[in-house]
């Protein structure tokens, strides 16, 4: 087998994190050459959807840089960032896919060195890990499909997308949560939503019990029932056929696609 | 008559003068002395009281400035001479010689890999070195080289020629010289900053005797990333690094003595942030700083101060202190103070938060365009309270530390306010818009 | 100062054409065009340049590929305009330095040529790629292969973009009439727009008013700010409306509509910015040193109405007290001004002694003060002051007060201030530090009022017996400005001040656009940094009116209102306010107002929204690219 050569993906934002990039090269510091880098304007725009879909179609290792924390250059992007890496984090732990894999960096316009240590450090991390088993293993590839599709879910985005303001401000009733318990609410919303999209993903290509589906989503058939009976409800699951006594769901297809 | 504006001086102050000048469709001539603008902003490492990278924040707004369509940018050149009046001036600017073709030039640095002759790096306060053909720092702007002539072998010996050698876009060009041209312009705003006073004089401090006491800006340069150590803070005497560092406040400052009786309004909150700094590179590292007042003022100041104090573990002591040194291990000793009683504390760094001065050349600036100066060589303002920018010369207006000391978002506020007035000058003199 | 080249010919949003009706990305119309820098030997020294541009051949959609030897220089900028239009090329990527740089470069060079510049794509092969890779000529030739492949990638999905003009109302609304506004509003007008100024007083001048001295000056607060005053109320281009509040305020930069409600009565006016100078208040200490219980323990501006009304009561001893509740009692903050003001009346209450405890005070109060030669000799005597330096007190005045400032920090900061400081010293003014663990005691002890504090040099306790006791307290936002803070969508900080855009470099901007603040509005500030932050707003928010129009950027995000659902959650992110719901409820971009972060658009939980030029399809094409790996 040839030397194994990661692929490995920086996304970096424009005002910090690019420059630290371009002042490495200014000053000629040397890193490991695995890394393509992919210029965005803030790294608040990096979708966890687009992190995870990498990563199911093989990326090896996935860095973000943004400017450090009260240095954004849209004032408060990186905050977001932050938030969104972590629900990246927890959806890749799910699946089953290294954490390590994944890193999120502060780097700045004048750190031209931390770059470079950073890539440097990273790369020498992805060699240790080995390539990515996602395509290999259809079990993880199938739960990686899972993790990219609760990243596009309602209700975790929406809960992100309100995880600052409702630590600050509250919600429309006035009620301020702590930062504590919109962790504890995203991450259930998290646990519920891969569950779910597992569920759905298998049963989009072939009917399966809840017995079937407990196995594969390793969790106890109660709650895979009350999973099957909230998708029941939203219309995305449906009884393909009853074997004897046992009920078998398919996903159901919404929309055009 | 011209409704163009000039300004001098190409730091924060000037920068903000120019972009609201600029952007509102009138045309500026940027004028600076060195070879990139940027000013002293572009020397810090992190700014008060929000720890900012400073360049970071900086960069986008100098290269905003450099490619302004409404924004000619003049780098290492200098104002020679002015005459006329309020829209009408006509402003002599000497562009010096930088031996290198700004056009040409793509900012590579093969050059001076190849430059043979190595000299202390001004920008990095001679910690460290540069050579005679030189990008004065790495995100300076424009990004092209120039050549030190008082130290390139070629304009000394007619020898070497490295530079121009190897430069494959031929943008080395010896035979370069310096020009003259003169400018009309309706308006002239002047922000030339300040200078770092050298605290050689005073030798209770010992700087330039004892090798580990530094100054402010030194230490700046150490701490930053892309400075001369690559972010380590080294002692001279043995490069290692400090576990226990001092600061000592007012150096030169509030010192009618050394006739700086004016309070530098920037160093508390420099000190307090560089001693935080240095908790940030290394956890196990002790700040103590001696103070006269702690001038926390600002918004958010007293707050950083506090935060310095109880997270970052800086001990602030309220007494003058001198410096003496362990002659052993040359470690600086603080002799200072408490409730009358006489002190001393080793330490393996001092750090001198020295006053700023009026620029060397402020006199001469003065002289030429024809304004005063206070009791302290600032501009002085037509009328401290209700006209603080206006000078007694109608249309020409000053910005930043060069007026009065102050801080990097009063010298934005000043840039912008100096921009406002040249901006009624031109339009209340000039020709119909 | 120039004309706005374009002027829009309709209000309201108006747009540029693109030179060309470029390819729909995905048609069989692509023609990609890579020209890959050797930048000298900087890149080609260590990237196999010819054979990036052999393998960028190979690639789909790219009908054209060749190397330069600077494409910066003019002879490398000319080949890429003739081969744009030799080629038809519809989109263009140079695979060279840094587009931090060069982007601004090339971009117009295919704007010459006839190309909308967002058909451009950057590939970064010398910064990012042959000076990070010196010593690995193989794999940094993959690399420059891989990263111009993603370009390609990116490239075939670019779209025009059109930057949308939005007129601007060349009027301005200043909101307060204290020295910042007055100031503000009329530099505005100076550069020739129409200023509509509120003050919710009878009067102009603002907390100035109260005042009785200044500090830097020699004139009365009232006669020094007479002459600022009458010139707002006398300009053409300024309206006064006095005993009035804005009374609400929708849309956004160019374009707000406003209500200013007077007397009952209310007025709508159109004005493209908005000016925040309302000022802050006086903390009232109750409870604090016997204020409210004792009758000679006053503020500072109190202490000031005294002098300015000639009703000083006879008193010898005065001891002021710095810092009451402000940093870390009752306020956290440092007030900033405190200090000089106190050494300010000090000074005044020792040089006018005579004259203040005069019985027919008000004709004296006037004495020498707006002499000329007096003024001059001052100056003259503030000077040697310095030169003498604080060492050599000169003898106190005979029979004059005896004054003692207890401070915790003398915040005298700059070269006004300071010279004042050491003329109180000179003066024989007694300065007594303070700790908060030992703050000073204040209680009535016959007529007099007992001032007890711990001398931190002898460690004991001491005691002074005043006539007056002077507390100097902070400014304080008032009430009013968390009500203004919500109608204009602006924030307001922990202490109750305006936030500003960023702490160091947009001290007087918003985040949104068009909205600035000046003055004690924004965080205490002395009268000249007041008038210095009025001229500065007037500076920035002079730019959007002198140009006629704001150019949006192009790079912006666009909602979908047919998959918007119109949660909100977008809004909320939104770090400029330039995202509203619209009346169907679904939401809205202000092209005038988006910096294109991205921000909502990665967490719309919808998808509703396009991050234009960042779209999801483009970055995933990027990745995906990338991932495919060299062929």
């Amino acid at each position: 087998m040839a030397e194994f050569e990661p692929k490995i993906i920086g996304f970096l934002c424009n005002w910090c994190s690019y420059a630290g990039a371009d002042l490495a090269g200014v000053s000629r510091y040397q890193y490991p050459p695995d890394i393509r880098i992919i210029r965005v304007m803030c790294s608040a725009r990096v979708d966890p959807m687009i992190v995870l879909t990498l990563f199911k179609e093989g990326a090896d290792g996935i860095l973000i840089g943004g400017c450090h924390i009260g240095d954004c250059h849209y004032i408060s992007g990186n905050y977001h960032t932050e938030k969104r890496v972590y629900v990246v984090k927890k959806l890749m732990e799910k699946a089953g896919l290294e954490v390590e894999r994944f890193r999120l960096e502060w780097i700045s316009a004048s750190e031209g060195e931390k770059f470079a240590k950073t890539v440097t450090e990273f790369t020498e991390k992805i060699m240790e890990l080995g390539p990515s088993k996602v395509g290999e293993d259809p079990e993880l590839t199938n739960r990686m499909g899972a993790a990219v599709d609760a990243s596009l879910d309602f209700r975790i985005r929406s809960l992100l997308g309100h995880e600052v303001g409702m630590i600050e401000n509250g919600n429309v009733y006035g009620e301020t949560k702590t930062e504590e318990e919109m962790r504890n609410i995203i991450d259930i919303a998290i646990e519920d939503e891969f569950r779910r999209s597992l569920i759905l993903g298998v049963t989009s290509s072939k009917p399966a019990s809840a017995k079937e589906l407990s196995q594969i989503a390793n969790l106890p058939t109660e709650r895979i029932v009350e999973h099957i009976a909230t998708l029941r409800q939203k219309n995305l699951l449906a009884i393909d056929h009853v074997d004897g006594m046992t009920p078998y769901y398919v996903a159901l297809r919404v929309g055009g696609d | 008559m011209s409704t163009d504006i000039m300004v001098i001086g190409g730091g924060i102050a000037g920068i903000q003068a120019s972009l609201d000048i600029a952007d509102k469709g009138g045309k500026v001539y940027l004028v600076e002395k060195t070879p990139s603008i940027g000013g002293r902003m572009a020397q810090l490492d992190k700014t008060f009281p929000t720890n900012d990278c400073s360049i970071c924040i900086l960069a986008p707004k100098m290269a905003d400035c450099y490619s302004h369509p409404n924004i000619d940018v003049l780098t290492y050149s200098e104002v020679m001479g002015v005459e006329g009046e309020a829209g009408n001036f006509k402003v002599k600017v000497l562009k010096k010689a930088r031996y290198v073709d700004e056009a040409k030039c793509t900012g590579c640095e093969e050059c001076a890999v190849k430059c043979p002759v190595k000299v202390p790096n001004e920008f990095d306060q001679g910690i460290g070195e540069r050579k005679a053909i030189y990008m004065p720092f790495a995100q300076a702007v424009p990004r092209v080289m120039t050549i030190d002539k008082e130290h390139c072998t070629w304009f000394l010996k007619e020898k070497c020629g490295a530079c121009k050698i190897l430069c494959e876009r031929e943008a080395v060009d010896f035979d370069q010289k310096d020009e003259e041209v003169v400018l009309d312009v309706g308006s002239i705003i002047v922000a030339i900053g300040y200078d770092l006073w050298d605290p050689t004089p005073a030798t209770e401090y010992g700087y330039g005797k004892f090798p580990n006491v530094f100054t402010g800006m030194e230490y700046e340069r150490m701490i930053n990333a892309s400075g001369p150590t690559g972010g380590e803070m080294k002692r001279r005497s043995d490069g290692k690094r400090p576990y226990k560092l001092a600061f000592i406040q007012c150096v030169g400052s509030r010192n009618p003595q050394l006739g700086h009786a004016y309070c530098c309004s920037v160093c508390c909150m420099f000190s307090t942030k560089e001693a935080m700094l240095a908790r940030e590179h290394h956890d196990d590292i002790d700040s103590t700083i001696f103070y006269k007042d702690m001038r926390a003022f600002g918004k958010g100041f007293f707050e950083y101060v506090e935060r310095a104090k109880n997270d970052y573990g800086v001990r602030y002591i309220n007494s003058d202190a001198t410096v003496q040194e362990n002659p052993e291990n040359h470690n600086p000793i603080v002799v200072y103070d408490v409730a009358g009683r006489p002190e001393k504390e080793e330490f393996d760094m001092v750090v001198l938060a020295t006053t700023l001065i009026p620029r060397e050349g402020a006199v001469k600036v003065a002289e030429m365009i024809g304004i005063p100066l206070t009791e302290f060589k600032f501009f002085e303002s037509k009328d401290r309270i209700l006209a603080p920018v206006d000078t007694a010369k109608e249309g020409v207006f000053l910005a930043g530390y060069c007026r009065e000391p102050m801080d990097i978002p009063e010298s934005v506020t000043e840039g912008s306010a100096a921009a406002a007035r040249a901006v009624e000058t031109v339009l209340a003199k000039g020709v119909s818009v | 100062m120039e004309q706005p080249e374009q002027p829009a010919e309709t209000p309201g949003e108006t747009e540029e054409q693109p030179p060309e009706t470029p390819a729909e990305p995905g048609s069989e119309d692509l023609r990609i065009g890579v020209f890959v820098c050797h930048c000298g030997t900087n890149i080609g020294g260590f990237v196999d340049v010819p054979s990036v541009v052999e393998y960028t051949k190979t690639l789909p959609d790219v009908v054209f590929a060749t190397g330069n030897l600077y494409s910066c220089a003019e002879d490398g900028l000319a080949s890429i305009r003739d081969a744009i239009k030799e080629h038809k090329l519809n989109r263009v990527i140079v695979a060279s330095c840094t587009p931090r740089t060069h982007g601004p470069l090339f971009q117009g060079v295919c704007e010459e040529a006839g190309l909308n510049k967002y058909l451009f794509e950057f590939a970064n092969i010398r910064e990012q790629c042959s000076w990070v890779h010196m010593k690995e000529k193989e794999e940094a030739t993959e690399k420059a292969k891989d990263l111009v492949r993603s370009a390609v990638a990116k490239a075939a999905l670019l779209v025009p973009q059109e930057e949308m003009k939005v007129d601007v109302v060349p009027r301005s609304l200043v909101i307060g009439g204290g020295v910042a506004g007055l100031s503000a509003a009329l530099s505005l007008a100076g550069q020739r727009f129409d200023v509509h100024l509120v003050e919710k007083e009878s009067e102009l001048g603002g907390f100035t008013r109260n005042l009785n001295s200044l500090y830097l000056g020699e004139k009365s607060a009232e006669e020094t700010i007479k002459p600022l005053i009458d010139r707002v109320m006398s300009h053409e281009n300024i309206t006064v409306h006095l005993n009035s509040q804005v009374g609400d305020v929708s849309g956004f930069i160019g374009n707000f509509d406003t209500t200013i409600v007077s007397n009952g009565s209310s007025q709508e006016v159109k004005v493209g910015t908005i000016i925040i100078a309302t000022g802050a208040l006086e903390y009232l200490p109750d409870g604090l040193y016997g204020y409210g219980m004792y009758d000679n323990v006053v503020t500072l501006t109190e202490f000031e109405i005294l002098c300015k009304s000639h009703k000083l009561p006879k008193v010898n001893k005065v001891a002021f007290i710095q810092c009451v509740g402000s940093r870390g009692q009752d306020k956290s903050y440092c007030s900033r001004i405190c200090c000089v003001i106190s050494i300010k009346n000090a000074l005044y209450l020792t040089e006018k002694y005579a004259e203040l405890m005069g019985d027919d005070g008000a004709e004296r109060v006037e004495v020498g003060v707006s002499v000329p030669e007096i003024a001059s000799r001052r100056r003259r005597r503030r000077r040697m002051a310095v030169a003498e330096g604080a060492g050599a007190p000169a003898a106190a005045p005979m029979g004059g007060p005896e004054i003692t400032i207890f401070n915790r920090d003398v915040m005298t900061y700059g070269a006004n201030h300071e010279v004042y400081y050491n003329e109180a010293r000179e003066k024989r003014i007694r300065f007594v530090r303070y700790t908060p663990e030992n703050r000073p005691k204040v209680t009535q002890e016959g007529d007099k009022l007992a001032v007890t504090y711990y001398h931190e040099t002898l460690k004991t306790e001491r005691k002074l017996l005043a006539d007056m006791v002077v507390l100097a307290t902070p400014l304080v936002a008032p009430p009013d400005a968390a009500k203004l803070s919500k109608m204009l969508k602006v924030p307001i900080g922990r202490d109750g001040f305006f936030l500003e855009a960023h702490v160091k470099l947009r001290p007087i901007d918003f985040a949104t656009d068009g909205i600035f603040v000046c003055g004690t509005a924004r965080g205490p500030a002395d009268i000249t940094e007041s008038v210095a932050q009025g001229l500065g707003t007037a500076s920035r928010a002079a730019i959007p009116m002198a140009r006629g129009f704001i150019q949006a950027e192009a790079i912006l995000a666009q909602v979908d209102p047919q998959i918007c659902t119109g949660c909100g959650t977008c809004v909320a992110n939104c770090p400029y306010g330039a995202i509203r719901m619209t009346e169907e409820g679904v939401a809205e971009v202000l092209a005038a107002a988006c910096k294109g972060c991205g921000c909502c658009g990665a967490t719309c939980p919808e998808k509703a929204i396009t991050m234009m030029n960042y779209t999801d399809d483009q970055l995933l094409a990027q990745g995906r690219s990338i991932l495919q790996g060299a062929l």
